[in-house]
């Protein structure tokens, strides 16, 4: 779907708010300043997915957004293989920056995106006046546009663009460099559009 | 060995859909579910890939490219038109892996994305030399028609190897 300069403002206001309170919340889990990013919105062709999401290693833990809408399509919190090490360093106060991942890792890495996820759909359903909540987590650490091209294959509607809306996080500190990724169904996309469009609305 | 030359070409990146015929290296970048699928015409030395991305087009015809059931014929028509012989054709396949076991566990799209590619290779009686599937983990496929119809497969921790 195609959307108006002013509908983009909107959505663009809408992962601002989102983002800057997951970025509040990795700052405290962190104890040091995050920085972001402005969100960028983004309509990428499937078949052009790999010029924005390459093969390389990384970890994707993914929600799938849940509430009143069941199947509202997916929101990602994405943080290269290297980023990762150091966030899961920072947290559990080990320093080997070249170590494998652990189980524990794994478990650190998902109550991160949990964290962030949460108060991303939390402020952005604050807003839009509607519940979202994020599902149970799932944690792939692997090429990242395979992963997420086996979301987009088994979204409930036939596609042929996704519409991204990407906000990059990182500390500068402890070298950790993040994305918080949401990937809305079309359908989503115009409950969003539709009750940002009311709110704009003179009264 | 024509190795050197045919590895130091870029190749020809296939997205979501895509699909190419020649005799250049070509390359499929991370696939999950989806399925690259490579056929290699062993008299002509060239070949055509194809990066699927679902089992049934239901109708669609916009991108044949992206459903097992419509690409599979697009490949054997282009080489077809191209005077290529059912009998000289390598086929290889690789990909539909379930990366998310959690999400859509009732689909496992990368699983009927292969099976159906399999089905309709068998309808027009043409049997798959090698392929690498399934599994929970991503891949990149490189094929290279100008060296045999190489076809490799490396996974995210850098390991190629030749399927």
């Amino acid at each position: 779907m195609k959307l108006s300069s002013v509908q983009m403002d909107a959505m663009q206001e809408l992962g601002n708010i989102g983002a800057a309170h997951a970025a509040t919340t990795l700052s405290q889990l962190l104890s040091s300043t995050v920085e972001m990013s402005v969100p960028k919105i983004m309509t990428v062709d499937i078949a052009q997915l790999a010029d924005h999401i390459g093969d390389e290693s990384a970890a994707l833990v993914v929600f799938e957004l849940q509430g009143e809408i069941p199947h509202g399509g997916y929101i990602i919190f994405y943080i290269s293989r290297k980023s990762a090490v150091h966030l899961t360093n920072t947290m559990l106060g080990l320093t080997d920056p070249d170590r494998p991942l652990s189980e524990m890792d794994e478990s650190a890495l998902i109550e991160v995106g949990n964290i962030m996820a949460s108060a991303f759909l939390d402020a952005a359903a604050e807003l839009l006046g509607f519940v979202m909540i994020p599902s149970p987590p799932a944690l792939t650490i692997d090429m990242a546009h395979a992963a997420m091209q086996s979301l987009i294959a088994q979204m409930q509607e036939e596609i042929n663009e996704v519409m991204l809306f990407s906000t990059e996080l990182f500390c500068e500190e402890h070298k950790i460099d993040s994305d918080i990724i949401m990937m809305p169904e079309t359908s989503t996309l115009k409950m969003f559009v539709e009750r940002l469009d009311n709110l704009m609305k003179p009264i | 060995m024509s190795e050197p030359i045919s590895h130091n070409k870029m190749p020809v990146m296939i997205g979501i859909g895509e699909y190419h015929v020649g005799s250049v290296p070509m390359m499929a970048i991370g696939l999950g579910s989806c399925i690259g699928l490579a056929i290699y015409d062993r008299d002509r030395r060239i070949g055509a890939m194809v990066h699927i991305m679902l089992p049934e087009s239901s109708g669609r015809t916009d991108r044949p490219g992206k459903y097992a059931d419509t690409a599979v014929p697009l490949l054997l028509n282009t080489l077809s038109n191209m005077g290529c012989h059912k009998s000289s054709l390598v086929v290889k396949m690789a990909g539909g892996a379930c990366m998310f076991e959690y999400f859509g566990n009732n689909l496992n799209i990368g699983e009927r994305n292969a099976e159906k590619v399999r089905a309709v290779l068998a309808e027009n009686q043409i049997r798959i030399s090698a392929e690498e599937v399934g599994g929970k983990s991503g891949r990149t496929v490189a094929f290279y028609p100008e060296d045999d119809g190489k076809v490799t497969v490396r996974s995210a921790d850098g390991a190629a190897h030749e399927i």
